[in-house]
């Protein structure tokens, strides 16, 4: 099905193009604050700012390089105590987009007051590589984005995978991919159609050209997924390569900290209800003629994978904060999308309906207490 | 000589179904295996994945749930919730080529003692077959 949208002019570059949207969108109170990543004084990092100055959004970068702190979290943060007054509109990237619709199905964001604009996402610079050499990766970036380059190398080794670059259920969404000097401006909900309206933005354009251009990259991201899938299989195929694969690990935890996804305010596994008792220790030592530490590494990461692995939408902040260079982004996607495929679930592309393990179905899986054939009684009261 | 291989299943049921029938077993003076260790659960909805990984993973050899029958849950749709939970976690066994054979999830009413013996000799049997659980043996999980 083909959408109409509104032409938007690439001269002035992308992120000037987004800056006069928000601009405009204050100015005729469409919204009342903006929440936009502003380069950090050191510049070697972004923040999100809540603002409603004009003079501020100029200063921001709508489109940044790095993705230091998960927008997901950023939304999270604003609503944490429910919603204000106020109207807030921001601009993130896809991952950042599903992520925070996940989170709103897990009732810990609300949504109902921000409006959610995406882009053409080029993927982002690991935040170890921009560390080092802002300048240089700014540049790269910069390039890729206008080159409109959606298979740069110096990008997270996910956004290479990433099949969702370009979709989202952004409430409105700037489409620039494959398309020449233009870009194209549509919405996907109510809420955005509503803005373009009173923005007096007309939708004109027709989305084709940029549809099918995304679906080329898309056939090709499909592609080194499945490639990317299969490199990490043996990595984590049975316990001793799983354990050898995180056996390096430091216990930090950053991974559980900076996912959007992992949202209990005290996760099990910081508790001192996973802790154990010297005694206990001891005789596990005992009887494994040793125990390492920092302990259950590998329970923290298959128990996360069982909690949160069908709305991990593979934005990679685990794989970026790993001290140790454990490619925990690769391995939670590539589990994500088999636990995700078992309901044919799609990590927050659609905002509707709920997260599987929210709902059930009376007729379903009904075999899955068969593992043993026969273990059903004949004529047992529950036919 | 060998020490013969007695498994040690970790069982979480359910109070209201699952650990009455196991109950209904023993005053049926029904045999069922020592392998069996119950833990009384209020649902097996409260029975999280982690539980089960945790089992696994310091070395019980198998790890059954027992719940209600779909639908005579005691708190109405508990075992719903389990069924989807259980399935995540055999989906994350398989992918990552854990032994998901040593799990099992079975549905024991409380008047279904010779139920509960059947499923825990067969399971024993199973997992006698399967051999013993070497993440026992693993000093850097
Ligand atoms: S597990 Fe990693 S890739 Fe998945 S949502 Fe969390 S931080 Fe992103
Ligand atoms: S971030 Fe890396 S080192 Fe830290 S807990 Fe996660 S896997 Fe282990
Ligand atoms: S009470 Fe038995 S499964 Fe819920």
């Amino acid at each position: 099905m083909t959408k109409k949208g509104v032409k938007i002019s690439l001269e002035k570059g992308l992120q000037n193009q987004i800056r006069d949207f928000f601009k405009k969108g204050l100015e005729k109170g469409v919204f009342d604050a903006v929440i936009l990543p502003v380069r950090v004084p050191g510049k070697d990092s972004y923040a999100w700012i809540l603002m409603n100055n004009a003079k501020l959004i100029d200063q921001a970068n709508p489109v940044p390089p790095v993705m230091p702190v998960q927008g997901a979290k950023a939304l999270k943060a604003l609503t944490r105590k429910g919603n204000g007054i106020i109207n807030v509109a921001t601009i993130m990237r896809s991952c950042e987009i599903r992520a925070a619709i996940e989170l709103s199905k897990l009732n810990q964001v609300n949504l109902e007051k921000i409006t959610l604009v995406s882009y053409d996402c080029p993927g982002a610079v690991p935040m170890k590589g921009y560390n080092r050499i802002p300048e240089e990766m700014e540049k790269s970036f910069q390039n890729a984005l206008a080159g409109k380059d959606f298979a740069n190398d110096k990008m997270k080794e996910v956004c290479g995978i990433c099949v969702d670059f370009a979709n989202s259920p952004a409430d409105l969404h700037f489409g620039f991919a494959g398309m020449e000097n233009d870009g194209i401006l549509f919405s996907n909900s109510d809420k955005g159609t509503a803005i373009l309206d009173t923005l007096k933005m007309k939708c004109s354009e027709d989305d084709s050209q940029w549809k099918n251009s995304v679906n080329i990259i898309k056939e090709q991201k499909s592609k080194n997924r499945i490639e990317v899938y299969k490199s990490i299989q043996p990595e984590v195929e049975g316990l001793d390569n799983l354990q050898t694969t995180f056996a390096k690990c430091i216990g930090c935890h950053n991974c559980q900290s900076v996912c959007p996804i992992c949202y209990c305010r005290q996760c099990y596994f910081d508790s001192s209800a996973s802790k154990q008792t010297a005694d206990y220790l001891q005789d596990k030592a005992k009887n494994r003629g040793g125990i390492g530490f920092p302990r259950d590494k590998i329970m923290f990461q298959v128990g996360r994978m069982a909690h949160m692995s069908l709305s991990c939408v593979s934005c990679g902040q685990c794989m970026d904060a790993c001290p140790v260079d454990i490619p925990v982004a690769k391995i939670f996607s590539y589990v994500a999308a088999k636990t995700q495929d078992t309901f044919e679930y799609h990590a927050g592309t659609t905002a509707d309906g709920a997260v599987p393990l929210k709902v059930y179905k009376q007729d379903e899986l009904n075999k899955i207490h068969e593992l043993i054939k026969n273990a059903e009684p004949q004529g047992s009261q529950h036919e | 000589m060998e020490k013969e291989f007695i498994p040690r299943i970790t069982s979480f049921v359910c109070k209201w179904c699952t650990y009455t029938g196991a109950d209904l077993a023993g005053t049926s003076r029904l045999q069922y295996p020592t392998s069996i260790i119950l833990l009384k659960v209020l649902c097996s909805s409260r029975i999280d994945p982690v539980f089960l990984i945790k089992s696994y993973l310091k070395g019980a050899d198998g790890v059954l749930i027992g719940g209600c029958h779909p639908g005579d849950c005691h708190y109405e749709t508990g075992n719903y919730h389990t069924r989807r939970r259980f399935k995540i976690l055999t989906e994350i066994f398989s992918t990552l080529g854990l032994p998901k054979e040593r799990l099992r999830l079975s549905w024991i009413s409380a008047s279904e003692g010779p139920k509960f013996a059947q499923v825990s000799n067969e399971f024993t049997d199973k997992i006698e077959n399967l051999g013993p659980n070497n993440a026992r043996e693993n000093m850097f999980l």
